[in-house]
C-alpha cells in the first residue's frame, strides 16, 4: 500500500487507510484534464507551498493581493496553476472571484481549475491526518503513463459559484436537512472524476448522520465548525 | 452549521459565540480539549499538537481525540473545496441559520464580502 499509516499515533480505522491509499493512487493517475505526472506535482507543489517566501508575505498582509512576487516553485506546472496550489494550500480563506477570473485569464481553463482544486484538497486532507497522527506524510504518488480522458461534462448551469456546476434534480431536503446532493458535493461536479476522487478520501472522515465515532455528532460538528473559522470559510 | 441542528438535540446550553470565539466555552462534553486539538492541529506546530494529544488523551481517551482529528482533517480539505469554487450554501441552510450566522459573525466570510475586502 501506498498509504497505511504505519506508526501513526491513533491507527485510523480501516476503511479510512483504504479510502486514503486508494484516492492517493487515483492522483498518479491521468485524470479528466491533467495527466499523472501533472497531478502528481499538484501534491509536490502543495506541500511545497507550506515553505513559500511569498506565501508567508502575503498571510502577513493585510491583502494577499498586494504582494506581488513569484512563488518558490519546485515543478513545472503553468505558473497559474502553481499560484492557485499555493493560495488553496497557505491562504484559502481569502481567495476572490476576481482573484479566479485573474487566474482564468492567464490560460487556465476553469474544467483544469476544477481538477487541480479536487487534486490539492484530496491531498490536503490526506497531509493533514498524517501530521495530526504524527506520521511522515506518504511519499509522492506514482505517476501512471497515459492520456487524460477530456470528457467535458453536460447541461452545467451557473447557481452563483464561480465555476458552472450539474444541475439538481431535487432540491427537497433530507432527513439530514440538506438537498441529497448538496452544493458541496456539486462544486466540482463540472468535472466529474473531480467529486469522486475528493468524496473518496473524505467519507470516512465524517457523516452528516450516525456517526460511528468515539465522539458524539454534536462534538464532530463543533470540531468542523473550528476548523472552517480557522480557516475563515464561509461554507 | 449543522451544530446549530446538532445543537438542538443536546440538552446543555450551547454557545454558538465559541466557534469564532476560542474565548468562549462551546458548552458541549470535552469542548476546550476539542478546541484546543483543532486548533494545534492548524497551527502547524508538531510539539504543540503531541502535547495538546497527551492532556486531551487524559481527560477524552484516545479513540476521541483520534476521532475529532479525523473529523478536523477532513474540514480542512473542504474549506478548501468551497473557498476555491465559491459555491452558495444551501438553501435550507440559508433559511435555517440566518439568525446565527449573523449573530456570531461568520457572515463577514461570504464570498462577496471577501471580494469587496481583499480586492
Amino acid at each position: 500500500m501506498a498509504i497505511d499509516y504505519a506508526g501513526a499515533r491513533y491507527a485510523p480505522r480501516g476503511e479510512l487507510i483504504e479510502a486514503h491509499d486508494d484516492a492517493f493512487r487515483q492522483i498518479g493517475q491521468a485524470g479528466t484534464w491533467w495527466t499523472g505526472s501533472e497531478r502528481r506535482a499538484m501534491v509536490h507543489e502543495a506541500r511545497n507551498a507550506l515553505g513559500c517566501a511569498l506565501c508567508r508575505r502575503r498571510a502577513d498582509a493585510l491583502s494577499p493581493n498586494d504582494i506581488e512576487g513569484e512563488h518558490d516553485a519546485v515543478t513545472t506546472l503553468p505558473r497559474a496553476a502553481i499560484d492557485v496550489i499555493h493560495r488553496i494550500v497557505t491562504d484559502p480563506g481569502r481567495l476572490t472571484r476576481a482573484w479566479f477570473e485573474h487566474i482564468r485569464s492567464k490560460g487556465l481553463e476553469a474544467t483544469h481549475y476544477v481538477e487541480l482544486v479536487s487534486v490539492v484538497a484530496t491531498s490536503v486532507i490526506i497531509d493533514t491526518l498524517h501530521r495530526a497522527l504524527d506520521v511522515e506524510v506518504p511519499a509522492l504518488p506514482v505517476a501512471i503513463a497515459g492520456e487524460p480522458s477530456r470528457v467535458r461534462q453536460e447541461d452545467l448551469i451557473d447557481e452563483g459559484a464561480w465555476v458552472p456546476i450539474s444541475r439538481r434534480s431535487d432540491a427537497s431536503p433530507t432527513a439530514t436537512g440538506l438537498p441529497a446532493d448538496p452544493n458541496i458535493r456539486r462544486a466540482m461536479s463540472m468535472v466529474a472524476s473531480a467529486p469522486a476522487l475528493f468524496f473518496r478520501a473524505f467519507m470516512p472522515h465524517y457523516r452528516l448522520r450516525g456517526l460511528d465515532f468515539a465522539i458524539s455528532q454534536g462534538q464532530a460538528e463543533f470540531v468542523a465548525s473550528r476548523v472552517s473559522a480557522l480557516n475563515q470559510c464561509f461554507y | 452549521m449543522l451544530l446549530r441542528a446538532s445543537g438542538e438535540q443536546m440538552a446543555e446550553a450551547i454557545d454558538f459565540g465559541a466557534v469564532m470565539n476560542s474565548d468562549r466555552r462551546i458548552g458541549i462534553r470535552w469542548g476546550t480539549a476539542l478546541n484546543a486539538l483543532v486548533e494545534a492541529l492548524l497551527s502547524g506546530d508538531a510539539a504543540a499538537l503531541r502535547r495538546c494529544c497527551e492532556e486531551s488523551e487524559v481527560e477524552m481517551g484516545a479513540e476521541a481525540v483520534r476521532d475529532a482529528l479525523v473529523v478536523a482533517a477532513a474540514f480542512n480539505g473542504i474549506t478548501r473545496v468551497a473557498d476555491a469554487t465559491g459555491i452558495p450554501l444551501d438553501e435550507p441552510t440559508v433559511t435555517a441559520t440566518k439568525g446565527l450566522r449573523a449573530e456570531i459573525g461568520i457572515d463577514r466570510f461570504d464570498y462577496a464580502a471577501k471580494s469587496d475586502r481583499y480586492a
